[in-house]
C-alpha cells in the first residue's frame, strides 16, 4: 500500500457516495452545490462499476448542480446556490431537496446551511450535508446522509414501537448488490416477525423514512458504513443499535437471526425454529448439486478481494458454508486501525477452522505480491503442492491477477464491469445460493 | 509566441469566444455564420444540471496510452469515471495490441490537511513512488480543482523532479471550474505533448550512407498521414477511415490515443495531418504546422455520405489524387445508396432530435437527413466558429425551420422540448438517452467505441441499427408507461429557455 497514492481507488469521494445514496432515497432529489463535473463523474463511475445501473428518478446528469466556475470561487456560491435552489424547487418535482457540497464550495468556505435554512424556513422540505470530497470517500459520504437525514428530517419525540428496526450499512451503488443485499437481509428480519425500514429498496417511502425514530433498535450490516449515523442516531432519538456483518449465506444468516432476536428478547425457541426451517430449506435445494460437487471436484483454493464488508462475508461463506479454502483475504478499504481489528476479528474464529490471511491494501497491482508472499510460486521442482484449482473472487478489476494465475473470476465488490446487476443480492440463505450457483457457473462456464 | 510556451493552455470560452447557453434554430445559426459579426454572446442559466469537466475527455485520452501512469492530483473522487473509461481501454488495447490490458490511474487523494498545507511534497513523492513501482515511460500528473484553488504548481513540482526520475513527466492542467467548455480537455492534453514528447528519443534512423532505405523512408514519409483520434473513434471506424486512406495510397498513422509516448514523434514527420472533427484538434493542429511544418486539414466530419466524400476530396487534393478520389467515391456511394434502399421505406419522414458535441451532432443530423430522416430539433453541447458551415449545410436542407439548443447537457430543457415535438428517434451522447427514453420515444447512443459511425461503413451500420431499434422500441415504451421523468408539471408549461439568461433576474415566462 502506497503512503503517497491509491491505486485505482475503489470508492468516490464523499460527495460521490452522498450523491448516490440520495439518488436512492425514494423521491429526493440530490442539489450538488459543486464544480459541474462532478456529477458526470459519478455517473461515468456508476457505469463502470455499479453492475450497469446508473442514476434513478433523479441520479446521473439529472442532478441538479450550482455548477460553479471562477466568478463563484472570486467572489462567493452562496447566491448562486440560493438561485439554484430557488429554481430547483420549480423545475424539479420532489419530496425532499438534499443540497451536498463538492470541494470548491468548502474551499472558499460557502455556508450552505444559512442558504439551506432559509428556505426551510419557507416551507421547503429542504436539508444538507457538507460532503466536499477532500473530507472523504464514498462510503463516508454514505454516512454523512444519514447522518443528515436521521438530524434533520426525522420526526423527533417518536414513541418506540415494539417489533420495528431500522437496517442500514450497505452502500447504493457503491455495493452494486445493494437492492438485493438489503432486501435479503430484511426477509431474515422479518423472518422474526419484526417490521424493518430499509430507505433504499423500492418498497420505501419518504414518510417510513421520516418515522424511523419509532425504531426500537437499528440494525447495522456493516463495521464501518454507516456507524456514525448509527451512534448519531441513538443519541438523537434513543434508539439503540446493534452492529453485525453482511449475513451471506446459512452460517452468517443464522449468527445473524440470533444476535437480533436475543437483543430484541425474542423467545429462543422462535429463533431456533427460524433458523431449522431456513437452513433445512437451503440445504433440500443444495443437495442435487452432490454428485456434480464430487465428480467435477469442484472445491477450490480461493483469493477474495473486497470493500470492508464483501472481503470478511465472502471469506466466511466460502470457508465455512461452501468449504473452499480462501487462504488470502484483501480488503482494499481505507480503513482506521481500530477499523481494521473489527474485521479481523470477524474472520479470526471461522466456524470450519480454516484461517485466512486478511492484509489491508487498496492497490490492485499489489494483491499478487500477497499472494506470491503467502504461497510461493513454484521454482521449478518436481513435486511442487500449487495454489491450484483456484478462484478469484473480487472486482472486475481482479481480472488480471485471475488470468495471471490461471484461475475463474466472479465479480461482486465495486467495481463490478462485467456483469449486470439489478435486484440479485448474495444476503441471507437464499443469497448463499445465489453466491454458490454464480461462482459454480464461473468454473464450469467451459464446460 | 505560441500558447504552447505558457504552462497553462488558454481556455476556449477565451480563445474561441466558445457558448454554452444560447438558443436559436438552425436557419439563425446558418445566417449568424455568414455574416461577419458572427460570435454569440455566451448566455448563464439560472437553473442547471450537472455535466463533466474538461478532466474526464481528457482521461478519456490519457488513460489508452500505452505504458503511461496517469496520477491525479486532486480529491479522491476525482478520476473514479475510469471506471467506465477502462472498459474502453480494455476493448481498445485488445483491438490493436492483441491484449485487453487495464489502465493504471492513481490519485493523491488530497485530505483537510493538504487543503490547509498545500499538496506538493505528496505530489513528489507519489512521483517517484510511481516512477519506482510502474517503470511507466510516462506519468500525466493531472490536476484537479483543488490543486487549482489552493495553488499547487505541478508544473514546477515535473520540473524539479524530472530530472530524479525516468519516466518522462507530463502535467496536465483540468481543474474543472476555471472553464465550462469541456473541449478545452482536448487542449489540456494536446499541450502536454506538444510541450513534453515531440523531441526525439531513441528513434533509430536509417544511415545516411544507405541511400535506398533513406529514400524509401522519404517516399513513405512523403505518404504519411496523421489521422487525429482523441477517443471519439472506436478501432473499427479507424479501420473504415484507413481502408478509405489507403484507397488512395496513403500510409495512416493514427494519433494520440493508444499510440505510445515514445511514438508520438512521428506526427512531426508526417506529410500531413487530418482531423475528423475540429471542436478535438484545432489547437494541436496549429502548433504541428507552425512549429513542424506539417500542414493540416481540419474541416468536414467523416460522418454520413456527403461529408465523408467531402472529407476524402480535401485529403487527395493536398497529394494530386483527385481523379483517384473521384473514382473511389462514385464507387463507395453507388453501393451505399443501394444497400440503403432497404432501409429507406422505414426511415422515410420519420422525425429526429440529436443530441451531441456540436460537431458530431450537426454531422450525425446530416447523415440522418441522408437516408431519410427529417430533423427537428439538435442540441450541441457547445458552440464555436468552426460549426458555422455544418450549420450551413443543414439549413440548405431543412423542411422547417427546427430550434437549436446550445446546452451542456441540461436534460430539463430537452425534456420540455421533447415533450413539444414528439420526435419518433432520439440520438443521444452517453448518458444522455435516458430522458428521451424515460418518454417513450426509440432512442440511440450517438457515441460509443465499440459501435462504426464513421465513413460510408459507418452509415450503413447506423442505418442498420436504427432500423433494428425502430422495429421494436418496446423497452423504451414499458419504461415510459411505468416511470416518470423528475420534472413538475409547471415545468413543462413553461417555455423551454426560460432560464437562460436568468442569473439575478425573474424567471422570464
Amino acid at each position: 500500500m502506497s503512503e503517497h497514492f491509491v491505486e485505482r481507488a475503489r470508492y468516490l469521494c464523499s460527495l460521490g457516495g452522498a450523491a448516490a445514496t440520495i439518488t436512492a432515497l425514494p423521491g429526493a432529489i440530490p442539489i450538488l452545490h459543486s464544480a459541474s463535473g462532478c456529477a458526470g463523474n459519478f455517473a461515468w463511475t456508476q457505469n463502470g462499476g455499479s453492475g450497469l445501473q446508473v442514476g434513478g428518478y433523479c441520479g446521473s446528469l439529472t442532478v441538479p448542480c450550482s455548477n460553479m466556475q471562477e466568478s463563484e470561487v472570486v467572489f462567493g456560491g452562496e447566491e448562486r446556490l440560493r438561485e439554484q435552489i430557488s429554481n430547483t424547487v420549480k423545475v424539479m418535482d420532489g419530496d425532499l431537496y438534499f443540497v451536498v457540497t463538492g470541494c470548491v464550495p468548502e474551499m472558499i468556505g460557502d455556508d450552505i446551511f444559512a442558504v439551506v435554512n432559509d428556505f426551510c424556513d419557507e416551507g421547503v422540505p429542504i436539508i444538507g450535508a457538507s460532503t466536499g470530497g477532500f473530507r472523504g470517500n464514498s462510503y463516508w459520504g454514505y454516512d454523512l446522509v444519514l447522518q443528515a437525514l436521521f438530524k434533520d428530517y426525522l420526526e423527533k419525540g417518536l414513541p418506540k414501537v415494539k417489533g420495528k428496526v431500522n437496517l442500514w450499512g450497505v452502500v447504493p451503488y457503491m455495493d452494486p448488490f445493494w437492492r438485493g443485499n438489503l432486501t435479503g437481509a430484511r426477509r431474515l428480519l422479518e423472518l422474526l416477525g419484526l417490521e424493518v425500514n430499509t430507505f433504499f429498496t423500492p418498497d420505501s417511502t419518504l414518510e417510513s423514512v421520516k418515522k424511523a425514530g419509532e425504531a426500537e433498535l437499528n440494525v447495522v450490516i456493516s463495521d464501518i458504513y454507516g456507524q456514525g449515523g448509527a451512534r448519531l442516531f441513538e443519541e438523537r432519538h434513543g434508539t439503540p443499535f446493534l452492529t453485525q456483518p453482511l449475513p451471506v449465506g446459512p452460517s452468517a444468516s443464522s449468527e445473524f437471526l440470533h444476535a437480533v432476536g436475543t437483543q430484541l428478547s425474542l423467545p429462543e425457541s422462535l429463533i431456533e425454529q427460524v433458523i431449522d426451517g431456513e437452513k433445512q430449506r437451503y440445504y433440500k435445494i443444495l443437495e442435487p448439486l452432490t454428485d456434480c460437487w464430487n465428480d467435477l471436484d469442484l472445491q477450490r483454493y480461493a483469493v477474495v478481494v473486497g470493500d470492508g464488508n464483501y472481503a470478511p462475508a465472502l471469506t466466511r461463506f466460502l470457508a465455512d458454508d461452501l468449504g473452499w479454502l480462501p487462504e488470502l483475504t484483501v480488503c482494499t478499504d481505507q480503513v482506521r486501525e481500530d477499523e481494521q481489528q473489527l474485521l479481523a476479528n470477524r474472520v479470526a474464529r471461522l466456524s470450519s477452522g480454516f484461517t485466512t490471511n486478511l492484509v489491508f491494501e487498496t492497490d490492485t497491482s499489489e494483491v499478487v505480491n500477497h499472494l506470491n508472499r503467502h504461497w510461493p510460486r513454484s521454482r521449478g521442482q518436481k513435486y511442487y503442492n500449487a495454489f491450484s484449482p483456484a478462484f478469484v473472487v473480487g472486482s472486475s478489476l481482479e481480472r488480471e491477477l485471475a488470468s495471471s494465475i490461471g484461475a475463474p473470476h466472479l465479480s461482486v465488490t465495486f467495481p463490478v464491469t462485467n456483469r449486470a446487476v439489478l435486484d440479485r443480492g448474495y444476503t441471507g440463505f437464499d443469497g448463499g445460493l445465489r453466491l454458490t450457483e454464480d461462482l459454480l457457473s464461473a468454473v464450469i462456464a467451459a464446460r | 509566441m505560441s500558447y504552447l510556451d505558457n504552462k497553462i493552455p488558454p481556455k476556449r470560452e477565451d480563445r474561441l469566444q466558445a457558448v454554452i447557453a444560447h438558443s436559436d434554430s438552425i436557419c439563425g445559426l446558418a445566417k449568424k455564420g455568414k455574416s461577419k459579426s458572427c460570435l454569440i454572446d455566451d448566455g448563464e442559466r439560472g437553473f442547471t444540471q450537472g455535466s463533466i469537466c474538461l478532466l474526464l475527455p481528457a482521461l478519456a485520452m490519457l488513460n489508452t496510452l500505452p505504458d503511461n501512469v496517469v496520477l491525479l492530483h486532486s480529491a479522491l473522487g476525482c478520476g473514479s469515471c475510469t471506471h467506465s473509461q477502462n472498459a474502453n481501454v480494455r476493448i481498445g488495447s485488445n483491438a490493436r495490441q492483441g491484449k485487453a490490458k487495464d489502465g493504471i490511474w492513481l490519485s493523491t487523494s488530497l485530505d483537510e490537511s493538504d487543503v490547509i498545507n498545500g499538496g506538493e511534497t505528496k505530489l513528489e513523492r507519489a512521483i517517484i513512488e510511481a516512477d519506482r513501482r510502474y517503470r511507466p515511460a510516462t506519468i500525466t500528473i493531472v490536476a484537479g480543482c483543488v490543486p487549482g484553488i489552493i495553488g499547487d504548481d505541478i508544473d514546477g513540482v515535473a520540473q524539479n523532479l524530472q530530472s530524479q526520475v525516468s519516466a518522462r513527466l507530463l502535467p496536465v492542467h483540468c481543474e474543472g471550474f476555471k472553464t465550462k467548455i469541456w473541449a478545452t480537455a482536448y487542449d489540456a492534453v494536446y499541450h502536454t505533448i506538444g510541450r513534453n514528447l515531440l523531441v526525439e528519443r531513441g528513434v533509430s534512423d536509417p544511415k545516411p550512407e544507405d541511400e535506398l532505405k533513406v529514400l524509401q523512408e522519404q517516399e513513405r514519409l512523403n505518404r504519411t498521414v496523421n489521422l487525429m483520434n482523441v477517443s471519439s473513434m472506436g478501432r473499427i471506424d479507424e479501420q473504415e477511415l484507413e481502408r478509405l486512406l489507403t484507397g488512395i495510397d496513403l500510409d495512416v498513422n493514427v494519433f494520440p490515443v493508444f499510440s505510445h509516448p515514445d511514438s508520438f514523434i512521428k506526427a512531426t514527420r508526417a506529410a500531413l495531418s487530418i482531423s475528423t472533427c475540429p471542436t478535438h484538434d484545432d489547437y494541436f493542429l496549429g502548433y504541428l504546422q507552425e512549429r513542424f511544418n506539417v500542414p493540416a486539414i481540419i474541416r468536414h466530419m467523416p460522418i454520413g455520405i456527403s461529408n465523408t466524400s467531402l472529407w476524402l476530396r480535401d485529403v487527395a487534393a493536398v497529394f494530386g489524387a483527385e481523379e483517384q478520389v473521384e473514382r473511389l467515391i462514385a464507387a463507395e456511394e453507388a453501393e451505399l445508396h443501394g444497400a440503403l434502399e432497404e432501409f429507406r421505406p422505414t426511415f422515410s419522414g420519420k422525425t429526429v432530435f440529436v443530441s451531441a458535441g456540436e460537431f458530431r451532432a450537426l454531422a450525425t443530423a446530416k447523415l440522418l437527413q441522408e437516408i431519410g430522416f427529417e430533423v427537428v430539433g439538435i442540441r450541441s453541447f457547445h458552440h464555436d466558429e468552426f460549426a458555422n458551415s455544418e450549420y450551413e449545410k443543414l439549413a440548405a436542407d431543412a423542411k422547417s425551420d427546427y430550434v437549436v439548443d446550445i446546452a451542456n447537457v441540461q436534460p430539463f430543457e430537452e425534456a420540455n422540448l421533447l415533450k413539444r415535438l414528439k420526435p419518433d428517434l432520439f440520438l443521444g451522447h452517453a448518458n444522455g438517452n435516458m430522458t428521451a427514453a424515460k418518454l417513450g420515444i426509440p432512442t440511440h447512443v450517438i457515441y460509443n467505441t465499440g459501435l462504426a459511425y464513421i465513413g460510408y461503413r459507418g452509415v450503413y451500420e447506423i442505418a442498420r441499427r436504427l432500423y433494428r431499434q425502430l422495429k421494436n422500441p418496446a423497452y423504451n415504451r414499458n419504461l415510459a408507461e411505468n416511470i416518470r421523468l423528475p420534472y413538475s408539471e409547471e415545468w413543462y408549461k413553461t417555455e423551454p429557455f426560460a432560464y437562460i439568461n436568468t442569473r439575478g433576474r425573474a424567471v422570464n415566462e
